[in-house]
Order: structure tokens, then sequence, then C-alpha cells
């Protein structure tokens, strides 16, 4: 690989958070090269959930350093993290998607405009720059055809490759998905990992918590095992998931 | 012959005055919404400020204003000035009076359908549209309130609903509103015709609304 191809998208380094009493990240350090796949695994309330809310903006943690896509998102001064002005903070925003759970798609919105409506109104696109990025995603998505209906036609697979490619229209650098499959039947999971792993193909940079250990196996580069607020282990998927070292992961594995 | 001429007569007369007071009753209906529902959306925000001082006045404000009668906030903003401050504000002043006082009744209660309307909404929501980078005004007037305004709004058509008949307590500042001539013409006529008449008046008007506010909600019925 060159070197273009190795920088640097995310760095994470020794962040900290806590809810009240309870600190739910304690001491995290990811980072992740561009066209790499990073699988999060890990027990309900390991922290997975939260590290991916802090480093899309959603949650501020209490101290360390997140970098995204070379931007400075907040830096560590004396044990507390001090975060970067609203400008740059919107800027690197736009330097990432993130797909959720329960979509959370704009219900108002035709699956169109739930795609467009960034790139017209933030990303400043005119409407015809918008559709033909929206027309090719959702060609991508197997979806052209569901354009103009609203999400509430749309089966739970098609509504979360719908938000997939909301993620995508503006052209991140990293992607980062938070348990995409986890409200979705087994029948309409294997749609949406069929998305993404074709995304994984094209080397689109992301950061995925699943609980689909098959498919982290088989996506992934690298997998990151988290509980009780820190990480056990990691390692290159396919080697983690056959053979882990800490006891916790093996504990943690057996149960799939 | 003469009889039913007669009659007729003070049918027409009775109608014509209602009719009159029937404008006015418009207009304190119609002001009364221009004004209530941008007051109650402030309260509404203000009853959600994370500011103590200011969530608590607000729901000191909801709490008096719903808890008291509407006729008592009407002579007390008429009355008030001239017995707290002296001041004799003419006559004009009884029709301001109740739009100020309508207002203010009905923001109370606007302001809380609208705080049950917004807190409904999903984090997610909000949370989609700021990783989206939409800011904070295009994220409240293009993600969260075309959703707010769908979810309240058979809570606010009941509030309307109520409204049109509520101008009938207008009466107690002898605005001459729809009402006002109805008892006049009532007690001159020693009949009862005049009340039916503002009745049927009530509710063609409620009628007219009722068909409206169906078709606003229909319209908006293309997702759930």
């Amino acid at each position: 690989m060159s070197d273009v191809n190795n920088d640097i998208v995310l760095e994470i380094k020794d962040i900290h958070k806590s809810f009240d009493k309870l600190e739910v990240l304690q001491g995290i350090d990811i980072t992740v090269e561009r066209g790499e796949v990073v699988a999060v695994i890990g027990p309900s309330g390991g922290g997975k959930s939260t590290l991916l809310r802090c480093a899309t903006t959603l949650e501020k943690v209490d101290s360390g350093k997140i970098v995204i896509g070379g931007d400075v998102l907040c830096d560590d001064v004396d044990g507390h993290s001090v975060y970067c002005d609203k400008k740059l903070e919107r800027e690197i925003r736009s330097k990432f998607g993130l797909v959720f759970q329960n979509f959370n798609l704009f219900p108002h919105f035709s699956v169109r405009r739930n795609i467009t409506e960034a790139l017209i109104h933030v990303h400043k696109k005119s409407k015809e720059e918008a559709d033909a990025i929206c027309d090719g995603l959702l060609k991508k998505m197997d979806l052209e055809a569901k354009a103009d209906e609203y999400p509430c036609n749309l089966s739970g697979g098609q509504q979360q490759r719908v938000s997939i490619a909301r993620a995508l229209a503006t052209n991140p650098e990293i992607i980062f998905f938070d348990e995409p499959t986890s409200a979705l039947d087994p029948e309409l999971t294997k749609g949406v990992l069929t998305v993404i792993k074709e995304l994984a193909q094209e080397k689109m940079t992301m950061v995925i918590v699943t609980h689909e250990m098959s498919f982290a196996r088989d996506v992934a580069d690298r997998i990151v095992f988290m509980d009780g607020g820190v990480i056990v282990e990691e390692g290159p998927a396919y080697e983690l998931v056959t053979n882990p070292k800490q006891e916790r992961t093996k504990a943690f594995l057996a149960g799939y | 012959m003469e009889g039913t001429n007669q009659a007729i007569q003070t049918m027409v007369a009775t109608l014509r005055q209602l009719t009159q007071g029937f404008g006015l009753s418009l207009a304190i209906f119609g002001l009364t919404l221009l004004f209530s529902i941008p007051l109650g959306l402030l309260i509404c925000k203000g009853r959600m400020s994370k500011i103590t001082v200011v969530s608590l006045l607000c729901r000191l404000y909801i709490s008096v204003l719903r808890g008291t009668p509407l006729m008592l906030q009407l002579l007390l903003v008429y009355f008030g000035p001239y017995y707290v401050f002296r001041v004799s504000l003419g006559n004009d002043y009884r029709f301001i009076a109740t739009i100020i006082a309508f207002s203010l009744n009905y923001a109370a209660y606007f302001a809380e359908i609208f705080r049950g309307g917004i807190q409904s909404m999903s984090k997610g929501q909000y949370e989609a549209a700021t990783v989206l980078g939409f800011s904070k005004a295009q994220t409240y007037f293009k993600i969260i309130l075309p959703q707010v305004i769908k979810r309240v709004l058979p809570s606010v058509s009941n509030e309307i609903i109520t409204l049109v008949k509520d101008t009938s307590l207008a009466q107690v500042l002898s605005v001459a509103e729809m009402f006002t001539r109805a008892s006049a013409a009532a007690s001159k006529q020693v009949s009862v015709m005049p009340f039916i008449v503002a009745g049927l008046f009530y509710y063609l008007m409620n009628l007219l609304i009722e068909f409206i506010l169906n078709r606003v909600e229909k319209s908006m019925s293309y997702y759930s």
C-alpha cells in the first residue's frame, strides 16, 4: 500500500467519559487508517456505543484527544478535554457519517429528501447535483424505485439502507455504524450487511459496532473487543475471533 | 298578518345585530390565535429552558393562567390599570383588554400542548440532524417543528374550537361581540330566540373550522 492509503482518518487517544459517577470509558485508544474496517464488539454496557457517540460529537469526552480527518475535535489539556470551536466542529461533522441502530430517518421527508436535504442546505450543492448523488446511491442500495416513498412505507432493511445512503451522500472520510442490524430480523439483516460488505470492498473507512460475529470476522480488518470501559483485546479480525488470547474475550465469544 | 310581519322584522333586526357582533367575535378569535400561538411557543421554550429561573417563572405563569377563570383574567386586565395605576384607558381599551387577556390565557394552554409535542420527539431526530451538519435553527425549523405540528394538531384543534365559544366571555367587559348583542336582544324581546340564533352562529363557525382542520390533518397524513 502507498503512503496515501495509509494516512490516519481517526485517532482516539486515552479518552475518558463518565455519566455521573459511572466511568463508561476508562481510557480508550483507537487509530483507524484510511480504507480500514474496524469492528467493535463486546457485551452490552461495555462502552461501545458511548465510544461511537463520543467520536461522532454526540457526547463530549471528559479527557483525551480525538482527531478526525486531520482535524482536532478535542485535545487533552491538563487532564481535561478542550473542544474546538463550533465552526470547526461543524466542518468535522461533514467528514464522517453515522448510521444509527434505529435508522433515525426523517419521517416527514421522502427518501430522496432524506438524502439530499443536507447536501443542499449544509453542503450548498444545487438541487440537480444533489439529485444526481441521490440517484447514484439509491441505485447502489437497490432502492431506485423508492426515491419518492416515505420511510414509513419501507421495511426496516430498506430504511437502514436509506440511512446508509444518507450517511454516504456527503462523501465522508469515515462512516460509523452503531449496531446497524440490531433492530432488524435476520432476513432483513442480510441485505444491510451485504451493502456494508460492498462498501468494505470499495475501501470505505468504517467503524462498526456490531453483535454479528461472523460478519465482523469476515468483513472487518481488525476487531476491537471492549468490556467494562476498556479495550480488552484487539487484533486482526479472523485471528481474534478464532484464536482469542484474553479470558474475557474467550468467554464472550463462547456465547456465539 | 300584522303579527307575522313584526316577527319577521324582529328576526331580521336580530340577525343584523348578531352579524355585526359576529364580526367582533371573529376579530377576538383571530387576534387571539395570532398572538397566543407565538407567545405559547415562547413560553413553551422558556418552560423547557435549562435556566431554572426562566423555567420556574414559565411554570408559574402556566399554572396561574390555567388555574384561574378566564372571566376573572378579563376583569383584571381591564380594571387592573385603573385600580393599580389610577389610569383610565378609554373605551377602546375594552377590546384591547379582551385580546390581551385571551392571548395570555390561551398562550398558557398552547405552551403546554407544544411542550408535549416537542418532548414526544425522539432524541434520534436531533442527533441525526446534528450529525448531518444541520444548524440548530435548521434542525428546529426543518426537522422538529414540522413533525411537532402534526403531533399537536388534534390538541390545538380542541383549543381553537373552545376559543370560538369562549369569545362569548368578552360580554363581561361589555364588548359588543355576538353574545353580548344576543343577550341584549333576548332581554329586549323577552325571547330566547336570539340565543338560539347565536348558538347556530357558533356551531356553524365551528363546523367550518372542523372541516378546515380535518383537511389540514389529512394533508399531513402522508407519513406516520
